[in-house]
């Protein structure tokens, strides 16, 4: 049954207004709920009460038509409820993934798939492998326990709750120094790792494992840890605050849909602490309101070192991405004139691997490396398109753990990094240089430089001061073999550019 | 006009408490690099040194000397 509208509340294409004295409102899109939300949050206050814009994460999905229902979640009341046309474009809205699964708007404003849209199989094939994760913890020595919102649909109900999209795991360290709970966590990923999980590390003290699903599909589960420094408790993502270890272990344990799982000590008392005295109360639009001390914390202590990645993902992914040629470029002409032939090449930032294929198409042996997935993503493409061999590697240059020993690796090998170094914070240039030193060979370089910000990609290149990165390079025990200061070509081939091209050589016995 | 002293003196502590913020955050993103370092050394030069304790030794030998 359809309950009349309470109130005149429209909705359009830029938003929808609903009264000033509801709560929580949820939105659906034809019968299937895509948000939820709370118009003194997400909104501004208008004569007829709030509005509140469209989010974000659904913006590329408001195309053809839907109909509307936009319904308070405390007392059913509706507020709206109509057939809205978003463009001429035809077709329904469909907010669905690759595979056809409804997406919702989640707490942290993107989309993923929630619990209530996924088939009870699932369901059950996502909580065992969320405790076989447990036990491989429990295993390496940490007392880890369920979280966030498995926890609480376990202890309110016994069942998960509809709009909650993931499982997240916890385990409360020893350790009191930041420096040991983040070698802690790397420690665990390995242990996660050697038997069989693949991971994504996503801050010092905290990684997602690929929970892979009969049908191919895969679920992110993470893994946080827990921590006191002096007598406050911090709990990844960003929470803070007053929780004792008695409150935590010895870990009990709960029931979700069937399946047991280690719990904190006193459950209730964790969920206090996470979602405040209301907790026994749903609220599909909760959000957090973490200490700001303690966000700043966790910042500095764990968090800085795959900040650009983000953004260059968001690039690749982009229609703007296409436009990137895959010819070889201008940069690599220049360098294939000058290398030594036999050396095998280390393509630095390797974008859509444009460059890789130059080199490979030369005979030449290359390993190509990115901090995108993204854009690895599109090297290995483009080379297996071409039938040509590839070796594509995540490179972290903030991480100094995988700077050194890919530079290790790369002994004896020619470094090529074209507008790399001008994307790239002063702690990666500086791994860059302790890179190309182990490394020991040559090394090529272009970056922007001078006046001019590089065009097309604001925000993820800056020029540099082409002589302090000189300066840099030779006090890390470079030769500089040849320089030029030319007007270049953007990552798009566009002229216009001013840069910097470098040819240098890290060979220890070049002063002997 | 010269501004008053008080204002003057709020907007002082003012730059230097954003200063001192930006100085703390420095020093707390150390803890990865030294965790980072702290990973490396025990499960990548350990095992190494295992290996080949003869060579190790004899490196260890001359970095010991030149620190």
């Amino acid at each position: 049954m359809t309950t009349a509208p309470a109130r005149a509340a429209p909705v359009g294409a830029a938003g929808l207004v609903v009264p000033a004295d509801s709560g929580v409102v949820t939105v659906t899109f034809d019968g299937r709920r895509v948000w939820s939300l709370r118009p003194d949050l997400d909104g501004e206050r208008v004569a007829a009460g709030w509005f509140v814009p469209w989010p974000p994460a659904l913006a590329s999905y408001l195309h053809g038509s839907t109909r509307v229902r936009v319904e308070g979640f405390d007392d059913g009341r509706t507020y709206a409820e109509e057939e809205l046309a978003f463009d001429d474009r035809g077709g329904r809205v469909r907010v669905v993934d690759r595979r056809n699964n409804p997406l919702v708007v989640n707490k942290v404003g993107t989309l993923s798939r929630a619990f209530d849209a996924t088939d009870e199989t699932t369901r059950h094939e996502i909580l065992t492998g969320t405790a076989r994760i447990l036990a491989d913890l429990h295993d390496a020595g940490v007392p880890a326990y369920l979280c966030y919102g498995a926890l609480l649909g376990a202890v309110r109900d016994g069942q998960v709750i509809g709009h909650d999209c993931d499982t997240d795991l916890c385990y409360l360290s020893d350790h009191r120094e930041p420096v040991d709970v983040i070698a802690e966590s790397y420690r665990l990923e390995r242990v996660l790792r050697t038997r069989g999980w693949t991971t994504t590390r996503m801050s010092g003290a905290d990684f997602k494992v690929r929970l892979v699903l009969s049908d191919g599909r895969s679920e992110q589960v993470d893994v946080f840890a827990a921590f006191h420094v002096g007598h406050r408790f911090f709990q990844l993502g960003n929470r803070s605050g007053a929780l004792t270890r008695e409150d935590i272990v010895p870990t009990s344990t709960v029931e979700l849909e069937g399946v047991t799982f280690p719990a904190p000590a006193r459950p209730e008392r964790m969920l206090e602490f996470l979602y405040g005295p209301r907790w026994r109360m749903p609220d599909p639009s909760f959000r957090y309101d973490d200490p700001v001390d303690g966000v700043r914390r966790l910042d500095g202590w764990l968090r800085g070192f795959r900040s650009e990645q983000p953004r260059w993902n968001r690039y690749w992914a982009s229609p703007d991405a296409r436009s990137v040629p895959h010819r070889g470029s201008s940069f690599a002409r220049w360098v294939d004139a000058r290398m030594s032939l036999v050396r095998p090449v280390a393509d630095l930032g390797c974008g859509n691997g444009r460059d890789s294929w130059f080199f490979a198409k030369r005979r030449r042996d290359v390993r190509s490396f990115d901090c995108s997935p993204e854009a690895r993503v599109r090297t290995r493409r483009l080379l297996r398109r071409k039938g040509a061999p590839h070796d594509v590697r995540r490179l972290q240059l903030n991480e100094l753990r995988t700077v050194l020993t890919e530079g290790l690796l790369l002994r004896g090998s020619t470094l090529y990094a074209r507008q790399l170094l001008d994307s790239v914070d002063d702690e990666a240039r500086r791994n860059l240089w302790r890179l190309a030193r182990l490394a020991g060979g040559e090394a090529f370089v272009e970056f922007a430089s001078g006046r001019a910000r590089p065009p097309d990609v604001p925000g993820l290149q800056r020029a540099l001061a082409a002589d302090t990165v000189v300066a840099e390079a030779l006090a890390a025990g470079a030769r500089l073999l040849e320089r030029e200061d030319i007007d270049g070509t953007d990552l798009n081939d566009r002229p216009g550019l001013p840069v910097t091209r470098l040819h240098l050589d890290f060979a220890e016995d070049h002063d002997e | 006009m010269s501004e008053p002293f008080g204002r003057l003196r709020r907007r002082e502590v003012r730059a230097r408490l954003t200063a001192l913020e930006a100085e703390v955050q420095e020093q707390r993103q150390l803890s990865r690099r030294v965790a980072e370092l702290t990973d490396l050394v025990t499960d990548l030069l350990v095992p190494l040194s295992q290996r080949d304790h003869a060579r190790v030794e004899e490196i260890v030998e001359r970095y010991r000397a030149s620190v």
